[in-house]
């Protein structure tokens, strides 16, 4: 189909699964967040680095079969993140984050939570405005046909 | 997305919760009485907070966010106050007071306080994302 093809060209499967994993990475982070003094809690994470690994792996992938500029991306699922039938995935942290633990047996490091809060916002923001753009890109490009 | 919202706002009512009990603690630093009037010093109240919100709409819902899992009492002894004088002293001239130190509750008051402001952040800055998020419709 012409919409298919339209819609997984160039970067934009690779963007929808960024926008995906900061979605879903916000909702792990505010989980840790909302549980930063209960007791015995272990952090949990799935970290952005082993993300693009696995994003970088299923890209690579495409420009081996396609040449690199169309069609969708062929994601397996991993170790932390199962891919549904949809096309989309879903994140399943695995454990701990490592790190010290407090008197109260929780490894929570408030700093590093707010750091990857932003990190995660600024990427998101990036993603969705790259989006944007091919969106409006290809906007121009229909209403020049008609 | 819309989840995220719901997280935070859990971890928002748990820390204002504990903040209650923190509050209750400290204006009950002298009550030796209970309701009744009867001798009865109040314990001090410790809110447990818990992984998972059973309030939460979804399934996965319920597998994230927090909440108070009890409100427990602090088992550690009375302080004992020396009032010869005091109807409700003992035979050796003490009562007892209840088991709280002002100077804890009001650390764990900060505590609460600032935990409460990093969720109102996650929740700021969930909302931001939506909006981006919106705006790749328009």
């Amino acid at each position: 189909m012409i919409l298919d093809d339209v819609l997984s060209s160039g970067a934009m499967p690779a963007l929808e699964a960024t926008i995906r994993f900061a979605g879903q990475r916000n909702r792990l982070i505010g989980h840790n967040i909302a549980n930063i003094t209960t007791p015995n809690f272990q952090q949990k994470e799935v970290s952005p680095r082993d993300f693009q690994q696995w994003l970088a792996r299923a890209v690579d992938d495409r420009r081996t079969k396609t040449g690199g500029m169309h069609g969708q991306l062929d994601l397996a699922s991993d170790r932390q993140i199962r891919v549904q039938r949809d096309g989309g995935f879903e994140l399943e942290p695995l454990s701990s984050t490592g790190g010290v633990l407090a008197h109260d047996r929780n490894n929570r490091d408030l700093e590093q939570l707010m750091q990857d809060l932003s990190e995660n916002m600024a990427a998101y923001q990036v993603a969705t405005d790259l989006m944007r753009s091919s969106m409006g890109t290809l906007g121009i490009a229909i209403s020049q046909r008609v | 997305m819309y989840g995220s919202l719901d997280i935070s706002t859990s971890g928002m009512i748990a820390q204002r919760t504990r903040l209650d009990v923190i509050s209750a603690n400290i204006s009950n630093k002298n009550t030796i009485l209970d309701a009744q009037g009867n001798y009865s010093p109040y314990r001090r109240r410790i809110a447990y907070l818990a992984a998972g919100n059973p309030g939460a709409q979804s399934g996965k819902g319920q597998a994230l966010g927090v909440h108070v899992g009890a409100i427990g009492q602090d088992p550690s002894p009375f302080n004992l106050k020396y009032a010869p004088d005091s109807p409700y002293a003992d035979a050796s001239g003490y009562i007892k007071e209840p088991n709280i130190d002002t100077t804890t509750e009001r650390i764990d008051a900060m505590e609460a306080v600032r935990a409460y402001e990093a969720n109102v952040v996650a929740a700021e800055t969930t909302k931001q994302m939506l909006a981006l998020g919106l705006r790749l419709i328009g």
